[in-house]
């Protein structure tokens, strides 16, 4: 099935190049380990209201893991509406949300297009289940709200030339990061919610060196460790103590459920740990 | 890897053994798909179809462009006092030899999407249904020559199972020659239903017809051909287009007779008189 | 998300009927299934000759989908250097082709089509589904090395055939676990870092998961299932009219952990069962926070309810309170203890996932 009325370009894509870093393997002993404690998340900047011409804001910064060359995650996220929907639209008794989630081009290592990858969508769709479950979404009836994400810097480490596998579970961070901000931004816009959700990440390591037995650490950093064996990223309702998206990744025994009830545990911990931030974030700007 | 045509003189055998007026295998089943309106398999050869006809039925809401709908049929259908016949057709990535990409909006895809939407606009009996919209979706599983051949047989077995009025079978087979546009050989004789060994070496075009009748309902060329052999293609194609509907009857004959058999359906009026063995 | 399922067209005061009927111990579900029973369904495998596996799954309320699977030789990016010879680390990797300098991962490509399958956003989450569930343990991306300069890249085409009566996810899941299993490759006759070069006869293929002698499977790719709850129950292939109502949905992979030889093989199918791991979970919208609200008797004019001038107060004190028998889109998320509870009973000894399994040990694979 060619397209035999025009000239096609070539298939297939271009490599960018993947250079050997020979500095690395020397530094391997000295390669940054976690220095937290297994509970304890990175420090977060919040602050809403950073964009004017939108209806809500919000700019979220976590902290670099103390190596210099490590870059923090930097997300702007700015919220549209509450909005009628184009007439075409057929009714809609709740509000329409749409999320985008977009890296900068320059946010990650390898350069992200302008149209957005599979997994960004995918992130944008995790984000909606997300917010629907917070938002009260029957107060806006043929109404729609678009959020819109910018993941302005990803979460990775410059130096490493090879990822370990790492994309995959800094996909969570991200994700965390994006519910967290997202709701600032909501809140700010002044859209009903049942509560502030906010995001939080636990996952099950393996550190490199000790042999001993796997460990759950929230907030985990994927260069930190040697391996990570499964994460999970929540988000979390606590005034309701209640969780409307839940991110399990990983590879876990069935056998052990206690397992798993422990890292989604974690992951509420560390969400809790971030609504604090928002709370007092929102404190700041009203008071 | 070229073709080798210059056999064919010694034998009158082609490629795949067959004599100039033979069609390949064809098999075909209705009522595939018991969430569907109609729905059918057909294989002609290696080319596997499968089509899903829903409808008539109310024109839902608009779907995007990207869903690789194309509306062949009326412009602008809730006006319209007939039925739009939607087609889109979803070729499989692993369906050729080599996986493909499936593309949005591939122009061959239209272009086929458009022609089977007004070949059977044209047939059925579209005044019936105005505000409707009878949506056929066609997916390609495994391709080998006569495509489009295969997807108007397979979107009209789907169109009589679902039970829309048409005046005819519209049936589709392909034609060709045996020898080269370039070799310019007087001699040639035609061929009947090409593969795709065949259709990327020869000249040939895809013939529809209605029913029995020689009214030819789709003509397609895409080769050069010299002229004084187009007539002898057009005649083999018309010619397998018969063939390919007595198969096509068959099947539905023995479908339906078969649901009558299991008590699916109550015997008809109409159906006494009408010969089932 | 509901994109992908068509919203069911049900009045709040169908809903409330479903939602209270689900809710009674035991469930009465619309079709007459137990709580865990999984629809019944035709499967074939080896339909299409011109693809490395292939499967076709028919779920009795006429959903149907095929998947093919087409395996193309790569050649692996360079540099990725000293750390070759520790095979054990090859896993992880994000799907879909071309990160920089992923490491020697299986290339896997997965595409989801189907004119059904309208909102891209839908099917992109279905995919990733699928294919962070195979990726999940590292053994996928193993089966398809060839050797340090190639390896395989397999392609997963799905196609949805119906219409989208229901959440497609079950159905997809387990059509590529068919289509998988069905998978073979042909056999490698070059040795060393070679060009790879292929033994023709087909019939000397080996399975990508390869088989016992009884033709068993040893390892299989995972299934995903869609679990959901109402009230107090926990819900299996919920359909669509079903999933309409849910409190909360879970999209739950399961994978089963490699038996190493036949002996244990034998031992563990007889006494200690599957030895399941537990793969990926996500939550998924459910669509019932988009249905209508009922309004109740109270507040409604037409049954004598004083027509309210000075609206919002009342109309908000109304949005709070659920009156029985009138339905309510659910609003905020589900309890941890919930959720929970909705993996482990997808989980246990003889659940519905071994059930599953055991369903599809039963279908013939020809490839």
């Amino acid at each position: 099935m060619t397209d035999r009325r025009r000239v096609n370009g070539p298939v297939g894509s271009t490599h960018p190049p993947v250079f050997e870093n020979e500095p690395e393997q020397e530094l391997g002993a000295s390669k940054c380990l976690r220095t937290r404690a297994p509970t304890v998340t990175r420090k977060m900047y919040l602050k809403t209201g950073v964009t004017p011409s939108a209806s809500g804001s919000a700019y979220l910064e976590i902290e670099t893991s103390g190596k210099g060359s490590v870059s923090g995650l930097k997300l702007s996220c700015t919220v549209h509406g509450p909005r009628s929907l184009p007439r075409s639209t057929p009714f809609s008794p709740h509000i329409i949300l749409s999320t985008h989630v977009k890296y900068a081009p320059f946010a990650t290592k390898q350069r992200r297009g302008y149209l957005r990858d599979p997994t960004e969508r995918d992130l944008g769709s995790h984000l909606e289940t997300a917010l629907r479950g917070a938002i009260i979404a029957d107060r806006w009836p043929k109404s729609g709200v678009d959020i819109i994400i910018s993941i302005v810097e990803g979460d990775q480490d410059r130096e490493a030339s090879k990822s370990q596998g790492g994309e995959a579970w800094d996909m969570m961070n991200a994700l965390s990061g994006c519910i967290t901000v997202a709701s600032a931004a909501l809140t700010d816009a002044g859209i009903d919610c049942v509560d502030t959700v906010a995001g939080g990440v636990a996952a099950l390591v393996r550190d490199e060196g000790d042999d001993t037995t796997p460990r759950i650490v929230i907030d985990p950093i994927p260069s930190e460790h040697e391996q990570i064996l499964a994460a999970c990223c929540v988000a979390y309702l606590p005034d309701r103590d209640e969780i409307t998206n839940l991110w399990f990744k990983g590879d876990l025994p069935a056998s052990d459920m206690e397992l798993y009830s422990q890292l989604v545990e974690k992951g509420i911990q560390a969400s809790r740990n971030s609504n604090e931030v928002i709370v007092s974030s929102l404190r700041e700007t009203v008071g | 890897m070229p073709l080798d045509t210059s056999a064919y003189g010694l034998a009158l055998l082609r490629v795949d053994g067959r004599r100039w007026n033979e069609l390949r295998r064809m098999h075909a089943q209705i009522r595939t798909q018991a969430a569907a309106d109609g729905s059918s398999y057909l294989e002609m050869g290696h080319t596997k179809v499968m089509c899903v006809v829903t409808g008539p039925s109310e024109p839902g809401p608009r779907r995007g462009g990207l869903g690789g709908t194309a509306s062949g049929g009326g412009a602008s259908s809730a006006q319209s006092k007939d039925a739009e016949v939607a087609v889109s057709i979803v070729v499989a990535g692993f369906s050729s030899v080599d996986r493909k990409r499936p593309g949005r909006g591939d122009k061959r895809i239209l272009e086929l999407q458009s022609t089977i939407s007004s070949a059977l606009a044209a047939s059925l009996h579209t005044h019936l249904f105005p505000h409707s919209t009878i949506s056929i979706s066609l997916h390609v599983l495994s391709q080998d020559g006569s495509l489009l051949a295969a997807l108007i047989n397979a979107a009209t077995l789907a169109c009589v199972d679902a039970g829309i009025p048409m005046t005819d079978y519209v049936v589709a087979c392909t034609a060709g020659s045996t020898s080269t546009y370039a070799a310019n050989d007087e001699a040639a004789d035609p061929l009947l239903d090409l593969n795709h060994q065949e259709e990327q070496e020869l000249p040939g075009l895809t013939v529809a017809t209605l029913g029995q009748t020689d009214r030819v309902a789709v003509l397609v060329c895409e080769s050069r051909v010299q002229v004084s052999r187009l007539e002898g293609m057009l005649a083999v194609g018309v010619d397998g287009c018969k063939q390919v509907r007595e198969i096509l009857d068959r099947v539905v004959r023995d479908k339906g007779h078969r649901m009558l058999l299991e008590g699916t359906v109550e015997r008809g009026a109409g159906l006494d008189d009408m010969e089932v063995d | 998300m509901a994109s992908t399922t068509q919203h069911a067209l049900l009045s709040p005061a169908e809903l409330a009927y479903l939602h209270a009927s689900l809710s009674l111990t035991p469930p009465i579900r619309p079709d007459g299934r137990s709580a865990t029973q999984f629809r019944p369904l035709a499967a074939e495998t080896g339909i299409l000759p011109g693809t490395n596996g292939s499967a076709r799954i028919c779920f009795a309320d006429g959903t149907e989908a095929i998947v093919g699977v087409k395996a193309e030789v790569e050649r692996t990016r360079r540099g990725d250097g000293g750390r070759e010879d520790d095979g054990g680390e090859l896993g992880g990797g994000g799907g879909g082709g071309g990160g920089l300098g992923s490491r020697l991962e299986g290339d896997f490509v997965e595409g989801l089509e189907g004119d059904f399958v309208e909102g891209l956003e839908g099917t992109v989450f279905l995919g990733a589904m699928l294919a962070e569930a195979l990726l999940a343990s590292g053994e996928f991306a193993k089966k398809l090395w060839i050797n340090r300069r190639f390896h395989w890249k397999l392609y997963l085409d799905i196609l949805l055939i119906s219409p989208p009566l229901s959440y497609p996810l079950p159905l997809l899941s387990l059509t590529t676990h068919l289509a998988l299993l069905a998978t073979r490759l042909p056999r490698l006759k070059s040795e060393g870092d070679e060009d790879p070069f292929f033994d023709d006869d087909w019939a000397a293929a080996p399975y990508l998961y390869t088989r016992t002698k009884d033709g068993k499977a040893t390892s299989r790719p995972p299934v995903s299932l869609l679990v959901m709850a109402v009230g107090n129950n926990i819900i299996f292939d919920p359909s669509k009219e079903e999933l309409a109502v849910a409190d909360v949905a879970l999209a739950v992979s399961v994978g089963e952990e490699t038996t190493k030889t036949d002996e244990e093989v034998d031992e563990s199918s007889s006494s200690l069962g599957r030895n399941l791991r537990l793969l990926s979970v996500r939550t998924i919208d459910p669509p019932s926070r988009l249905t209508p609200p009922g309004v109740p008797n109270a507040t409604n004019s037409a049954y004598g309810a004083a027509a309210t001038t000075q609206k919002q107060p009342e109309a908000r004190a109304a949005e709070s309170e659920a009156v029985e028998g009138v339905w309510k889109a659910p609003r905020g998320g589900a309890k941890a203890l919930v959720m929970a509870a909705l993996v482990q009973k997808s989980l246990v000894r003889g659940g519905v996932a071994d059930e599953v399994l055991d369903a599809l040990d039963a279908v013939d694979l020809v490839a």
